[in-house]
């Protein structure tokens, strides 16, 4: 019975919730009102853009010193979540038969577990940076504190269920996924899709007024 | 011809009515193979014998030669027997001993209570190395104990089912964890190796047994004896679990049986004695010792515990003027002034 929910209704419905909810928040900030701006361009707003997505990547020369943890953590998290979710061989398979209809050449098995001590690494690093850090622990809301937890269960739980020989390991594991696919698009954890187009107003906003920034 | 054919046939089954109808006893052959019983006979020739028997295999490998490793058969009972059972014990009784201490001693305050007034001790990024080192070496240790002890203890109480999936669970999780924790260890090395070198002094603190022994105050650095025995025990004992620990996960680096058994005893003994002295500290470092979590909670102390647990460090923050006053460290804290947890109970000591 627990088996079929978690495989069958609970997988569609917080696939659905994703889906809607993240295509509603983004399209929401597309068309979101903003004021006319008023002011004689001095510069192109869109190169402003296009050049603060990318520039935002590396740390300001100022405060690199300052947030080396964050950067360093901040990377090694994100892209070992990035590798475990889109080319660890049982992901690869998921994708192809549940999803996609599709798939692709999977990291061999040395690079999935490197992927996932990198990720667990950054993520503890990250977290335990945010409540150690005073300024960090006050700016810090609840939502942060889950979405960062449930990010970790979902991993934990992943890594539980490597060896693919226990049902209830993969329930476990399934369940946590469809928990986060829900939590999601009301969450922190937008910051996935919204992190471009966040960069790219600030960006252009600076861009036409000709500041480099 | 026929006289040929029938000596043939003769020969051919003489050893066979010898075996039908031979005595009950024993018969040896010149090799030391038994032909009563064979098979328990033979396989018992092959486990039991005292030396290692090699032949030959078309399968390479290291120790492919091996049928059966009789040493493993030793491992595999010195693990269930003496290592699961004194190291279960060993774990459970200092436990024991610390909850009594608790209940006979109590938490050991500050003489004055404290004052409010804080010393900056530990950065951002050393805490979070603490930390980090402290959540892996939990979840390995953890995850250790139930592949360790699970069998005994937790079979009987969940079940064949769910403590497979315990089991399973803890194996893998144990394994991808264990890199992270020699990764935690390198930094903690660099973080904190310089001010864990023993000094003078040192001695006069292991001498007063850190204060329990006599009436005199045990003078202590900006991390004393005990401390520095500590920090040195997780690095070096930590080290060994590591490399054993990566001996043990990653079998493919030409070695043996004999290596490995080798590796899981001192993975396991050296896993136990981190385990049981990591009781202690993680007393001493909360509920055991006012005042002593705030350095790792905060990075802050209260300048009355460094003068009670590391006077000489404490005299070098009176003649540095590094105290920070009670309202100016609320401040750092992004809180009112009168309103940290360290002025509530300072008013209460006064």
């Amino acid at each position: 019975m627990i088996e079929y929910l978690i495989d069958g209704p609970l997988w569609y419905f917080s696939l659905a919730v994703f889906v809607i909810g993240v295509v509603w928040q983004l399209v929401s900030i597309v068309f979101a009102s903003r004021k006319q701006d008023l002011s004689v361009a001095r510069d192109s707003a869109t190169s402003g853009a296009i050049r603060t997505i990318f520039t935002r990547f590396v740390p300001h020369k100022e405060i690199s010193s300052q947030i080396t943890i964050q950067v360093v953590a901040g990377y090694l998290f994100h892209l070992g979540l990035f590798a475990l979710l889109f080319f660890a061989a049982p992901h690869v398979v998921f994708l192809e038969h549940n999803l996609l209809g599709f798939g692709w050449t999977p990291m061999p098995h040395w690079a999935f577990i490197v992927s996932a001590q990198a990720a667990f690494l950054g993520l503890i690093f990250l977290w335990l940076r945010r409540m150690v850090n005073p300024v960090s622990r006050l700016i810090s809301t609840l939502d942060d504190h889950v979405a960062a937890i449930l990010t970790f269960v979902v991993m934990l739980t992943g890594c539980f269920a490597l060896l693919e020989g226990s049902t209830g390991l993969r329930l476990l594991h399934r369940f946590s996924v469809e928990l986060w696919l829900i939590y999601f698009p009301f969450s922190a954890l937008m910051h996935t899709f919204t992190f471009i187009p966040s960069r790219a107003f600030t960006g252009a906003w600076f861009g036409r007024r000709g500041i480099d920034a | 011809m026929k006289i040929q054919t029938l000596l043939l046939l003769v020969g051919l089954l003489l050893p066979q009515l010898a075996l039908a109808d031979g005595p009950p006893e024993q018969k040896n052959f010149p090799q030391g193979v038994s032909t009563e019983r064979l098979g328990d006979e033979l396989w018992r020739e092959v486990r039991q014998r005292d030396m290692q028997s090699s032949g030959i295999s078309q399968v390479k490998g290291v120790d492919s030669g091996i049928l059966i490793n009789a040493r493993g058969d030793q491992w595999a009972r010195f693990r269930m027997d003496q290592l699961s059972t004194f190291g279960g014990i060993g774990i459970a009784a200092i436990f024991a001993i610390i909850v009594l201490f608790y209940v006979v001693r109590g938490r050991v305050p500050i003489e004055g209570g404290l004052s409010g007034n804080m010393v900056h001790r530990f950065t951002d990024y050393e805490r979070v190395v603490h930390w980090t080192l402290a959540i892996v070496f939990l979840f390995l240790a953890i995850t250790g104990l139930i592949l360790l002890l699970g069998r005994p203890l937790l079979l009987p109480l969940f079940g064949k089912e769910v403590f497979s999936i315990l089991a399973s669970a803890s194996k893998e999780g144990h394994n991808l964890f264990g890199p992270l924790f020699l990764v935690s260890l390198i930094m903690m090395l660099i973080s904190f190796a310089r001010r864990n070198l023993y000094e003078r002094g040192d001695m006069t603190w292991l001498l007063k047994g850190g204060g329990l022994i006599g009436d005199g105050h045990a003078s202590g650095g900006f991390f004393n004896m005990g401390e520095k025995t500590w920090y040195w025990m997780v690095i070096l004992i930590g080290l060994v679990i590591a490399i054993s620990g990566l001996i043990l996960v990653s079998p493919n680096f030409g070695q043996g049986r004999l290596i490995m058994g080798l590796s899981h005893v001192v993975h396991t003994i050296g896993a136990i004695i981190l385990i049981a002295v990591s009781i202690g500290h993680m007393y001493l470092g909360s509920i055991g010792s006012e005042g002593a979590l705030e350095g790792m909670k905060t990075g802050y102390v209260d300048i009355n515990w460094a003068d009670a647990h590391h006077d000489r460090w404490g005299k070098v923050c009176h003649e540095e003027n590094l105290i920070i006053p009670a309202e100016e460290y609320a401040r750092l804290q992004g809180q009112k002034p009168g309103s940290t947890d360290e002025m509530a109970t300072a008013e209460q000591g006064k």
